[in-house]
């Protein structure tokens, strides 16, 4: 065995320069990180894990799948009951997604809490919000895949949104579509962009994540301008310790897609009906602030605002390391950076919640109440529905 | 400055502007019809007229959805007649339905409600339905795009 392992590494040495590229490897292996550096740094690795795990069971399903209006969902269901082992790798896909966009955001609410994007680090930011924004069309259109009755109305409400869009509107809604309405042109066109043009885009910019990280090592809580340079006796290594908390990670990982995906498994749902909407559908829970957004904004230029609305915690987000200059990085020397966040992050949180409940009855402290499309709280007459007293 | 501008053209000069101008006209070249590649055919979707099935057994008050073209349509039943409008709310593209005890349709979205007239009673759209012609012949009813 050792002899075919010598015989390998001759052949590599007598043609290339074997030792600069050990050299290299293990430069950035061994690699020193922060003292400060701990669990809440695996969320980008975490992130990566997964949009890994989303391209190998997404490549599991191509092989069943088929991307016409006809055949998608009876694919899915052919994947789902017949398919040895289908219905697990749909369903990893499936809450993979949603965990990727968890992660995602995790990992930024650290980033930005321990202001990290400061300089040297802001285009290490920008990358990052790049990464949730490709991630979160990722979501959107491989939702409309499996060609269901709510994949199906939420692409249309999702698409119809773009044509409100000044100007370019209604040009950039028919080439969504691929014509007036969503059909099988727009299965074509969210498969073509799910499966080749979004997972090649998000490889690259990870690619470039990862280099601009690389370069600049983590941030710590030290004031920009004045880090320390780091003394290889106090970081932590790279490789083991780091990696072996990621190992630890992607254990976990897998035990959270499995067991979700056993106890809480996705619906399959009707196929899709151009012709009836479903009452009361709802995006996925990323959407769910957006789409609850939406809702406030009424009139002829409501929809346009509603878009601006939403738009503008994306812009903000890509602009943000160029806005805050201060050289803090402590979160408890950034009270407006960390109360604007804390305000964007529980704003956010508060509507995804209305989103979630609106149209619905819920109880608070013993009280019944309809909640509102727009999540007022009506209160309900419990006394007609109760049963008459026994006289 | 002026000394450089009114300096003659050399050959390599001459070489990088073809150059620069070539590959400005490649790109191009390679680029419009890939853009236009991918904007969508025009396609007529369905008929642009449509004999509404069953109209003779719908009793007023009654509404349904059919396929005009590629739009989807209501087609309501009212004593003095039959009117059609679409069924693509304005607001946010979800169908609307009709609702005879209120005589009114219903949005299942965001809760909009439009009149018998297609007017915007309540809610977030931002127009009214546009309405359809319909013809009637002898028993039967058409309906095409305004």
């Amino acid at each position: 065995m050792m002899g075919l392992v010598n015989t390998v590494k001759q052949f590599f040495d007598d043609r290339y320069d074997t030792k600069l590229a050990g050299e290299l490897i293990s430069k950035q292996a061994f690699k020193r990180l922060p003292p400060h550096t701990g669990w809440l740094h695996v969320l980008g690795s975490l992130s990566l894990l997964l949009f890994i795990s989303q391209t190998i069971t997404g490549i599991m399903l191509l092989i069943y799948y088929r991307p016409t209006p006809e055949a998608a969902h009876k694919s899915i269901q052919y994947i789902t009951a017949e398919v040895q082992f289908g219905w697990l790798y749909r369903q990893i896909h499936a809450w993979g997604a949603s965990m990727m966009i968890f992660a995602v955001i995790l990992h930024m609410i650290r980033t930005f809490f321990m202001g990290a994007y400061k300089k040297p680090r802001e285009l290490t930011w920008v990358t990052g919000v790049i990464l949730f924004i490709l991630t979160i069309t990722f979501g959107f259109t491989g939702y409309l895949l499996p060609w269901n009755q709510i994949a199906f109305w939420a692409t249309t409400v999702g698409t119809e949104s773009a044509s409100k869009v000044p100007v370019i509107g209604d040009w950039l809604q028919y080439f969504l579509r691929g014509g007036d309405a969503v059909t099988g042109e727009t299965l074509s066109r969210f498969f073509v962009v799910h499966v080749i043009l979004l997972p090649w885009a998000l490889t690259g910019v990870i690619a470039v994540h990862l280099f601009l990280m690389r370069l600049s090592n983590l941030a710590t809580l030290e004031r920009v301008g004045e880090e320390a340079p780091l003394k290889p006796e106090h970081g932590i290594p790279f490789f083991p310790v780091h990696v072996a908390k990621e190992g630890v990670v992607v254990m976990m990982m897998l035990a959270v897609l499995v067991t979700l995906s056993v106890v809480s498994p996705w619906e399959i749902g009707e196929p899709a009906n151009a012709l009836q909407t479903p009452p009361h559908i709802k995006p996925e829970w990323y959407f769910l602030p957006s789409y609850q957004l939406l809702k406030y904004f009424e009139g002829p230029y409501g929809a346009l605002m509603g878009i601006i609305g939403c738009s503008v915690p994306f812009v903000l987000l890509l602009l943000w390391p160029f806005l805050d200059r201060g050289k803090e990085r402590h979160p408890r020397k950034r009270p407006i950076a960390v109360g604007l966040g804390l305000f964007g992050l529980l704003g956010a949180m508060f509507l995804g919640y209305l989103g979630h409940i609106s149209e619905t009855e819920q109880t608070f402290f013993g009280q019944r109440y309809h909640i509102t499309l727009k999540g007022w709280p009506v209160p309900l007459d419990d006394t007609a529905d109760a049963e008459p007293p026994a006289h | 400055m002026s000394g450089q501008m009114n300096k003659p053209p050399t050959r390599r000069s001459f070489l990088d502007l073809i150059l620069a101008v070539g590959s400005l006209l490649t790109t191009a070249a390679v680029s419009i019809p890939g853009l236009m590649y991918l904007w969508p055919a025009a396609k007529g979707g369905g008929p642009a007229k449509v004999e509404v099935e069953g109209a003779d057994q719908m009793t007023p008050g009654q509404g349904k959805t059919i396929q005009v073209g590629s739009q989807a349509v209501v087609v309501v039943r009212h004593r003095s007649g039959f009117k059609a409008y679409s069924a693509v709310c304005t607001h946010l593209g979800c169908l609307v339905t009709w609702d005879s005890p209120t005589k009114s349709f219903l949005c299942p979205c965001h809760a909009a409600v439009f009149d018998e007239n297609g007017k915007v009673v309540s809610g977030p759209p931002p127009a009214p339905l546009p309405e359809f012609v319909v013809k009637e012949i002898g028993d039967k009813v058409f309906v095409s795009a305004a």
